[in-house]
């Protein structure tokens, strides 16, 4: 495969929020990149960070009380922390484009769904109304919206919490965006409309040559759905491999237990849980931010954060003291 | 074993009233003529997607919705036959755990007081012993005792929902309602909730109905499952056969739908089509056949009635009757 130049490259994020008597890093120092024609899931808790993460490369975090302290956001070579409001209003929806948790509150009551999704191709393609409409049909056919020519006339509340994630994701590749990102995109949705949603995604993106971001904490979707993975632990990226690397030698003591967590198919035994809870943002612990609940933990731990390493096929990438020098061998 | 609650063709119509001066009424038929029977010690398992009656049926069954007609045999007496009095009497023995940690506890009331009201009202407890009385729960629940004087903003999801299991284990109940008590709740978290009620369940005996859109958690959890959809049940079995034979074509379809955490079995199967219809406009026939592939026009006219498959196994569905 001909290496291409990752179409994202995060380097460095932080990302805090400042109020009156606490300063919170809701990112910190995270490192990511996704490639062309790639799903880059991102996985963790509730508080982790992946959505600050997200909103972060669309700059849709409110400032103040977020602040960007470091980092560079690297969209085809361009840094988009350093456009003007202007020059990021031509990415957001055109070249960058993202689905919401809940579709239910992310579509205007007041408008129809024509003219939303129409919306983003008159901004960004100067479409005239009648031309709009055309590709707005197109594509909620495309979405597989039953009878779009009645539909494309209805205001959300006439539509079904998957029918509402459909038109949100019509709106999001009206433009032929070539990053979406999908913020939990089936989490308020029954089990059998997120499948519909997550075999719509899979066939888009077999059909363009588009990357997603996928965010979720949902460890059957990214088995089921993305190429490679991230994991996310109070602002940091505590572990990134591949698919089938991750699930098949996980390496951080986070992600083993996540994955113990998940009720097994053939065993009865207890699960294995993680003990405590996920720390508060603005009292993080010293050093490895996971150490009080870690099984493994070391006094080293509770002193320095840990370094990222790399396995020697360059790919697994983990960030844990276990793996520095005397610890396991990779 | 033996039957705790015996649940007989249960109905929940509620009245929707619409137009001038409220005169058109519709119904909704959030529970439509479901019998079930729960074993002493026993954990069912009810699956179901959004809307299909599962909260309403768990209700119900203790008492906190009162159906339109039906019976709830609860340890040999029907239940919606008692007077207050005696409702009060059995309530200890009927306890539920709801499924938002935050909604269903009252910020204003510390944990002694959330824990410790009902054993008060049901006499189990004195001023005197109040305090060592709670303490010791929240200590079976895994919550230092030091705590209990803190309020509920003070603790997190998971804590949270260890108070309302402590609050209904005080009263030492013999039936349990958990309604999606983990969905919540982190993935972390939720294996700690989990652990917990099985390890009270195992310690006192007590039968659940554990109510979750998890097929996951339940086939780990339940020992038989009971399949939901519009208001009606369409398939029973003790979950590893439900697991392996499911015979309903939406049970097949809700476990195929599942994704699965091993990425070398990448799944194939077309997703079921179309959304749950509206309670209020139920399908004609079997309310599945608008959604199932296997549907056929004896499907859209007649509905099915209860079939049984195997011993303990009943599937509601034309196909195998």
């Amino acid at each position: 495969m001909p290496t291409r130049p990752p179409l994202l490259h995060i380097e460095n994020l932080t990302t805090s929020f400042h109020t009156n008597d606490t300063v919170v890093q809701a990112v910190r120092g995270v490192n990511l990149h996704v490639n062309q024609a790639e799903t880059l899931a991102i996985v963790g808790e509730s508080g982790c960070g992946k959505s600050v993460t997200a909103l972060s490369i669309l700059r849709l975090i409110s400032m103040p009380p977020g602040r960007f302290d470091s980092g560079q956001i690297k969209f085809n070579n361009q840094d988009l922390l350093s456009l003007s409001e202007a020059g990021m209003q031509k990415v957001r929806g055109n070249d960058i484009s993202m689905i919401f948790q809940e579709p239910m509150t992310s579509l205007n009551p007041i408008f129809t769904i024509g003219d939303q999704i129409g919306e983003a191709i008159i901004q960004h393609q100067s479409a005239t109304g009648a031309e709009a409409r055309k590709q707005t049909l197109k594509l909620l056919q495309k979405v597989l919206i039953p009878s779009p020519e009645t539909r494309i006339d209805q205001y959300p509340h006439e539509l079904s919490g998957g029918m509402k994630q459909r038109v949100m994701i019509a709106i999001a590749i009206a433009c032929r965006p070539a990053l979406l990102i999908a913020d939990e995109p089936t989490t308020a949705l029954d089990v059998t409309i997120q499948d519909q949603i997550l075999s719509l995604l899979s066939s888009l993106k077999k059909d363009s040559e588009m990357s997603i971001l996928l965010i979720t904490h949902n460890l059957g979707i990214v088995a089921q759905f993305a190429d490679r993975v991230n994991v996310m632990y109070s602002g940091k990226i505590v572990e990134e491999a591949s698919v089938d690397s991750l699930f098949e030698n996980p390496m951080h003591p986070y992600t083993r237990g996540l994955l113990n967590s998940l009720p097994k198919d053939d065993s009865e035994s207890k699960l294995e849980s993680i003990s405590g809870a996920v720390p508060h943002p603005a009292f993080l612990p010293k050093g490895c931010a996971f150490h009080p609940r870690c099984k493994d933990a070391m006094p080293r731990c509770q002193q320095q954060p840990p370094l990222t390493n790399t396995t020697k096929e360059n790919t697994h990438k983990v960030a844990c003291w276990l793996y520095e020098e005397g610890g396991e061998s990779l | 074993m033996t039957t705790l609650i015996s649940i007989r063709s249960l109905k929940k119509y509620f009245p929707i009233h619409e137009g001038f001066l409220s005169k058109n009424t519709k119904t909704v038929k959030a529970v439509d003529g479901v019998s079930l029977d729960i074993d002493h010690g026993e954990i069912l398992g009810l699956v179901g997607e959004s809307g299909c009656g599962k909260t309403t049926l768990g209700r119900m069954s203790i008492n906190l919705i009162k159906p339109t007609s039906g019976e709830i045999i609860f340890g040999g007496v029907d239940i919606l036959k008692l007077d207050n009095p005696g409702l009060k009497a059995l309530r200890p023995k009927m306890q539920i755990i709801f499924q938002d940690p935050f909604g269903s506890l009252n910020p204003r009331f510390t944990v002694e007081r959330i824990i410790g009201e009902a054993m008060m009202v049901h006499g189990l407890a004195e001023r005197s012993n109040l305090r060592s009385k709670v303490i010791e729960i929240m200590q079976k629940v895994g919550l230092p005792g030091s705590f209990i004087n803190r309020y509920p903003h003070e603790f997190s999801g998971g804590q949270r929902q260890r108070i309302g299991i402590a609050r209904a284990l005080s009263l030492h109940p013999r039936y349990l309602v958990c309604d999606e008590p983990v969905s919540a709740l982190d993935v972390s978290i939720q294996a700690q909730i989990i652990n917990l009620l099985q390890e009270l369940q195992e310690k006192e005996n007590i039968s659940i109905l554990f109510i979750s859109h998890d097929l996951n958690v339940v086939k780990h959890l339940s020992h038989r499952t009971a399949v939901m959809y519009l208001g009606q049940i369409v398939e029973t079995a003790p979950t590893k056969i439900l697991n392996k034979n499911a015979a309903h074509p939406y049970t097949r379809a809700l476990l195929a739908a599942k994704p699965s955490t091993n990425p070398k079995e990448l799944s194939s199967h077309i997703p079921l089509s179309g959304d749950v219809p509206s309670p209020l406009n139920p399908p004609s026939g079997c309310h599945f056949h608008t959604r199932c592939p296997e549907a056929t026009d004896r499907c859209k006219t007649e509905q099915p009635t209860p079939f049984q498959l195997e011993e303990h196994h009943t599937v509601q569905c034309h196909l195998y009757n």
